[in-house]
């Protein structure tokens, strides 16, 4: 039998081979901290994992709530604040990768990651844009992971930059020349962008998804690179160096909430007891 | 608010009492104006949460919030009526489509305003108040998102372009803000409210120095010695702190370094809460209104989890190597009243002053 994997680990995974050694890496809460970390652990022992909180150089010992939480800020190598990283780092020009988290995204790159629905009359807010405008705008390179966005037409609203319209436009807005997304990783497969154009196409395909289904996601006529990569399945170390660091997001989202409830029962049920136990 | 800018000396307030402590229901009594505007000089991590429930009892109104980034807070002061406005870079959201928080309700039925930012343009805005300047220069190319293109409440008051005076470039830049006030959890303070602040220090140092005034909690008042033996962690100065709250536990259910992690099943319950305004308004009866004061949280949730539950989440030390501000200290005039420098005593000095005629008859 092969190596047991969920989906969201193989994103993980593959994530983390976009991660080249000796890079500054500025990484975002979840998929992306479990694959910087594992990029770390294993191919990239020399990247330097940045977060906006002001933290260089952190070495996380389990998955972050958020990207200042307790788990980070255990020996880090240079604490400067937010202002600093978004100006001596980001806007100088030392970022090399940006790795973030997609919940809305065109054919040119471009995110949302503020509202859903009719911009008239929103469903939904998002997080709000964070610091993936400015991270996406300037770093050399961006890699965005997608668990359960999805790909528009049109962005419901345009937060992050990516190619903007295609072509040069991107770079006649005023963001540094040759920079932008270079990858999209999501549960079916690996999407690049064409030089010329900036338009994104599939790149490669995870094992067990089809080309069709995957189109049928994509509302652009989606161009297929020749020949397709086949995603290389993580190796069981590999797994469990993520399931190790990121339980919380081995199992996925909906998964990890129910986990959390039954925690919050147990202490509550337990607690009650105590206190019956005092008071017969 | 003030609205970036220099101004004329005198005009700004400072905090010079001695001591300033006092309950943070007090704090909020005297110090916060229904209508004025207000930032967190905390971002996700140390929120100054015992001032928000402080805040939110003492049913001050129609706020104005510059959120940087956080988890509950928002969610509690829309439900609360506090506020009225947000500009906002980051609210973190749980559940997905499944769950419409209290600012999603709020913003349905029209009962909060907003403005979008991201998080280095709103905290360049702090910075740019911070340092009474009228606007500051942010990073290229974001004029063609809609965190731009799309304006919120504050309008025009928000970005605009400028020509680069030196290279002819257009440049995109905000405005700078200085809100009324800040809320902000320490460490520790004096009584005097210096407060030093460590750990992942996101946006403390600008949101603190951007307003009129801040109200200060801590874990611990300290001497003022302790203060004076490590300025460099000082980031909220005394002058511009209006109010010292002593409050253990002062940032719970988030975390603080050196005294305890997040607590994610207590933040369990309050995600649960969040999808219906019957349970966030229990949730708020339960742990807002049903106390008065940051002990009487703890009593219930004491009361609630086990004693136990707490003592789960204190951190263990990871200490820092303290810095040594030494030097030899060598006085002007030794043990025996003599000046290596001068090489003379006080006396001498006194009579070769008297002979190069510079003392003067009183």
């Amino acid at each position: 039998m092969g190596v047991r994997y969920t989906l969201d680990e193989l994103i993980v995974f593959r994530a983390a081979q976009e991660i080249r050694d000796g890079e500054i890496v500025v990484i975002g809460q979840g998929i992306p901290m479990a694959a910087g970390v594992l990029a770390r652990k294993t191919h990239a022992p020399n990247s330097l994992i940045v977060t906006e909180a002001g933290l260089v150089g952190i070495d996380p010992f389990k998955v972050p709530l958020h990207i200042a939480d307790t788990s980070c800020t255990r020996g880090y190598s240079y604490g400067c604040d937010m202002f600093d990283i978004f100006t001596t780092l980001v806007n100088r020009g030392y970022v090399d990768v940006a790795f973030l988290g997609v919940g809305q995204i065109d054919k040119y790159g471009n995110v949302n990651s503020s509202y859903i629905g009719n911009p008239e009359d929103y469903e939904m807010r998002l997080t709000g844009a964070g610091g993936a405008p400015e991270f996406a705008g300037h770093s050399k390179r961006s890699v965005y992971t997608m668990s359960g966005g999805e790909f528009v037409e049109k962005l419901d609203y345009f937060t992050t930059p990516g190619y903007v319209d295609g072509g040069h436009s991107r770079y006649e807005a005023g963001m540094p020349e040759g920079s932008g997304p270079s990858a999209l990783i999501t549960t079916k497969g690996v999407f690049k962008f064409d030089e010329q154009t900036k338009e994104m196409y599939l790149a490669g395909i995870h094992p067990g998804a089809t080309v069709e289904e995957i189109r049928e996601q994509v509302p652009w006529d989606l161009k297929l690179a020749d020949p397709l990569e086949v995603t290389r399945l993580p190796s069981e170390e590999e797994v469990r160096i993520i399931r190790t660091f990121a339980p919380d997001i081995s199992v996925g989202r909906s998964l990890y909430v129910e986990l959390l409830t039954r925690r919050v029962l147990d202490v509550l049920s337990k607690a009650a007891e105590r206190k019956e136990g005092v008071q017969t | 608010m003030y609205e970036g800018g220099s101004r004329s000396e005198g005009a700004v307030k400072k905090f010079m009492d001695q001591d300033k402590r006092m309950s943070g229901a007090e704090a909020v009594a005297r110090f916060v104006n229904d209508g004025e505007s207000f930032v967190f000089a905390n971002c996700l991590t140390g929120m100054p949460l015992a001032l928000v429930h402080d805040l939110i009892r003492s049913g001050k109104k129609n706020l104005m919030l510059f959120q940087q980034g956080g988890i509950e807070e928002v969610d509690l002061l829309i439900s609360a009526g506090s506020i009225d406005r947000l500009a906002v870079a980051y609210n973190f959201r749980m559940g997905g489509k499944r769950v419409t928080p209290p600012l999603d309700r709020a913003l349905k039925e029209g009962r909060l305003q907003v403005e979008e930012l991201t998080n280095f343009t709103l905290l360049a805005m702090m910075k740019a108040g911070a340092m009474g300047y009228p606007f500051m220069p942010v990073l290229r190319g974001m004029q063609v998102t809609d965190v731009v293109k799309k304006q919120g409440f504050l309008g025009r008051e928000c970005f605009q372009e400028v020509k680069d005076p030196f290279g002819g470039e257009d440049v995109l830049v905000v405005k700078g803000y200085s809100p009324d006030f800040a809320l902000m959890h320490v460490q520790r303070a004096d009584k005097a409210g210096n407060g030093q602040l460590w750990g992942a220090m996101i946006n403390s140092k600008w949101a603190a120095l951007a307003p009129e005034r801040i109200i200060l909690s801590a874990e611990e008042i300290v001497d003022t010695d302790v203060i004076l033996s490590a300025p460099h962690l000082t980031i909220a100065p005394a002058h511009k702190v209006c109010a010292v709250v002593h409050c253990p536990w002062g940032a719970h259910p988030s975390e603080l370094a050196g005294f305890y992690d997040y607590d994610m099943v207590f933040r369990a319950l309050y995600f649960a809460s969040l999808n219906s305004p019957e349970a966030m308004k229990g949730w708020m009866d339960e742990w807002i209104h049903g106390v008065t004061d940051r002990k009487g949280y703890l009593e219930r949730y004491a009361g609630k989890f086990g004693k136990e539950a707490l003592e789960a989440i204190k951190a263990k030390p990871f200490k820092s190597v303290p810095a040594d501000y030494g030097y030899s200290f060598a006085p002007n005039w030794d043990e025996k009243g003599y000046s290596d420098k001068f090489g003379m005593n006080l006396d001498e000095l006194a009579q070769f002053m008297e002979e190069k005629g510079i003392l003067r008859e009183g």
